[in-house]
């Protein structure tokens, strides 16, 4: 840390915690500065819970998820050298406590139908297109709300594999290091999700 | 009908997984074949939809609140953790003791000691090795037992009445 450094963190009150940015907060945190930690909280909390809701489908277990990540965050606070960002940090903190959850869930439970079809040759090969634009011309509220009853309708291996390739950016092989699996395991279940989520979101469609 | 080992190159081609060589071919495919232009229009679709869907998820939590729950357990979990001692601990800490508490129990049981011999005594006569005296300081009291016959009376007889 240079002088510089030592002297914005020393000095910063906490008031001036809301104006500087997460690198400054993230140093103060390190030295034990809860103040500069509860800022980043507040900065990325909606963040974190987001991808705990997108991977979960339940509020609460989201909201317990999430805040079982920050206390994580804090206690591997020194850990982190700023390689990425904090929020992809904390993200990946998130993420994958939400794997080992989904983990446990799925030992508790049997195979879904999507998961049986999925494993017996894959329905999706024979899934007419969908030409029409199901999404088209809908308000952002209501696109929200088919998108999320859609995605409640995937299993957990779909849906994952769709939220860490569309939220969270990972390539193919990222994806598959994660969740355990081959690269070609991740291309199958990430095309079953989108043309399963295609079907969906045009039947929602035919509905209304 | 296309080929589902196409699909799925289709599908990279999309997320940008391919290399350049195989994207370029894929390219000139997607211009002559229809089906696959509409299934990589519906994959995009796809996509798109679900561009910016997390921006509208929020905490249903207030900043205080969610923050104090995360205080309170990051306070729990650093609390000081008393772990049960090994045997080798409690050793330790008994010999920390074990000297002071052995000479105080010796100066004690000295002074009793001294205490006890300077009031009670108890004296064997010489005069007469079949008298005990004992005396009681404290009490002003001194006992005497006489045990009559005297051994060397009672040594006498018996030697009196053997038969040879």
């Amino acid at each position: 840390m240079n002088s510089l450094e030592v002297f914005t963190v020393e000095k910063m009150t906490e008031n001036d915690h809301s104006s500087v940015d997460d690198q400054v907060l993230v140093k103060a945190a390190q030295q034990g500065d809860m103040a500069a930690f509860e800022e980043l909280v507040a900065r990325h909390r909606d963040k974190i819970y987001a991808r705990a809701y997108s991977m979960m489908r339940n509020e609460e277990e989201a909201i317990d998820l999430s805040q079982e990540a920050w206390v994580k965050g804090w206690q591997r606070l020194a850990q982190f050298q700023g390689e990425s960002s904090f929020g992809t940090w904390m993200t990946r903190i998130v993420i994958n406590l939400c794997l080992d959850q989904l983990r446990k869930h799925k030992r508790q439970r049997t195979e879904s139908i999507e998961e049986i079809s999925d494993e017996s040759g894959g329905v999706e090969r024979q899934m007419p297109i969908i030409t029409v634009n199901p999404t088209a011309g809908l308000e952002r509220g209501e696109l929200r709300q088919r998108i999320d009853r859609a995605l409640n309708q995937l299993s957990y291996e779909h849906r994952t594999v769709l939220v860490l390739h569309e939220f969270e950016e990972l390539e193919y092989k990222e994806i598959a290091k994660v969740m355990g699996c081959s690269i070609g395991t991740v291309m199958s279940r990430l095309f079953y999700a989108r043309r399963k989520l295609a079907a969906l979101l045009a039947d929602l469609k035919k509905e209304k | 009908m296309m080929d589902y080992q196409n699909q799925l190159k289709l599908q990279a081609y999309l997320d940008g997984e391919l290399p350049e060589g195989e994207a370029r071919e894929v390219a000139d495919w997607l211009a002559r074949d229809r089906d696959a232009a509409a299934l990589l229009a519906e994959l995009r679709q796809t996509q798109e939809a679900l561009t910016g869907f997390e921006a509208d998820i929020k905490l249903p939590e207030t900043r205080e609140f969610f923050w104090s729950k995360i205080e309170r357990e990051i306070q729990f979990q650093d609390r000081p953790v008393r772990k049960p001692d090994s045997i080798l601990t409690r050793l330790a800490r008994v010999r920390r003791f074990l000297v002071p508490t052995v000479g105080l129990a010796v100066v004690l049981i000295a002074g009793l000691l001294t205490t006890w011999r300077s009031h009670d005594s108890i004296e064997t006569s010489l005069e007469d090795s079949g008298a005990f005296t004992y005396h009681d300081y404290a009490a002003g009291t001194t006992l005497v037992w006489l045990s009559y016959p005297a051994n060397s009376e009672v040594a006498d007889e018996d030697d009196f009445g053997t038969l040879e």
